[in-house]
């Protein structure tokens, strides 16, 4: 079964939340700021399951040495929150596939 | 017949679920058949205002329709941006659809407003309605009713 961030969310707890019920803007910033390597994909496009929500070129954070991902996650009522998780080297490569130029 | 999407943000706004029957009804007119998006919240205010579904024919979860979009599966994007989050949506489902567009922008604070209204026309080429409004849909019935207009 393929993963799913929603999923994920609800049944674990090693994922470390930045920012929450913050505008995208901020979470995007901060996702630059906290990862050693941003990589940029388009509205709409799936990580771990899930379409991400915002504005283009959406960054998304990779910190290799500690295996984890930096993601904006958005919800109509709840805004959008900036968290880090663990992920596979192969979600990380799935992610660099669709990555686009900034 | 041609497809339109309403994507509606969160409930909080009291415009929003009475301009959605208004647009609903309007689109359905122009004989487009309209499909509904919306949080679990805003459809419960669409089911107690339309009970017998006279003017909202489909309804579809946010979330189950952002999961299925494609490009082309639409030909009209009708979205309600009053917060960052509903403008980040809009913008997410006009890049998949890459269809013909129209915002319906509001905000009773005037910063608020221009923020919501520039994060669309930066990243859109949606036609925009934005009006300072909170309660009173009214502006926003007579902008987008001129809007429609330019889809004739």
């Amino acid at each position: 079964m393929s993963f799913c961030l929603e999923t994920y969310l609800q049944e674990s707890d090693d994922y470390e939340i930045l920012l929450s019920r913050a505008g995208f803007k901020d979470c995007a910033k901060i996702i630059k700021e906290r990862a050693t390597e941003v990589l940029y994909i388009n509205p709409g496009d799936k990580v771990l399951g899930v379409r991400i929500i915002g504005i283009p070129p959406i960054p998304v954070g990779v910190n290799n040495d500690k295996g984890t991902i930096i993601v904006s996650y958005t919800k109509p009522c709840h805004g959008t929150a900036a968290i880090e998780l663990p992920v596979d080297v192969e979600e990380i490569e799935n992610i660099r596939k669709i990555a686009i130029d900034k | 017949m041609k497809k339109a999407l309403i994507l509606l943000g969160c409930p909080e706004s009291p415009s929003q679920t009475p301009m959605a029957v208004y647009a609903s009804h309007k689109l359905s007119k122009m004989e487009y058949d309209v499909t509904m998006a919306s949080t679990p919240a805003a459809t419960k205010l669409l089911e107690v205002s339309d009970p017998e579904n006279y003017y909202i024919k489909n309804k579809i979860d946010i979330e189950s329709c952002l999961d299925g979009l494609e490009q082309d599966k639409y030909d009209l994007l009708v979205g309600f941006v009053h917060k960052d989050a509903a403008a980040s949506y809009f913008i997410t489902f006009y890049h998949i659809l890459q269809c013909e567009s129209i915002a319906i922008v509001f905000e009773k604070d005037a910063d608020l407003l221009e923020e919501f209204k520039s994060m669309v026309a930066e990243n859109t080429d949606a036609k925009i309605v934005a009006v300072r409004a909170f309660h009173n849909p009214t502006p926003l019935r007579v902008k987008f009713d001129r809007v429609l207009k330019d889809l004739v």
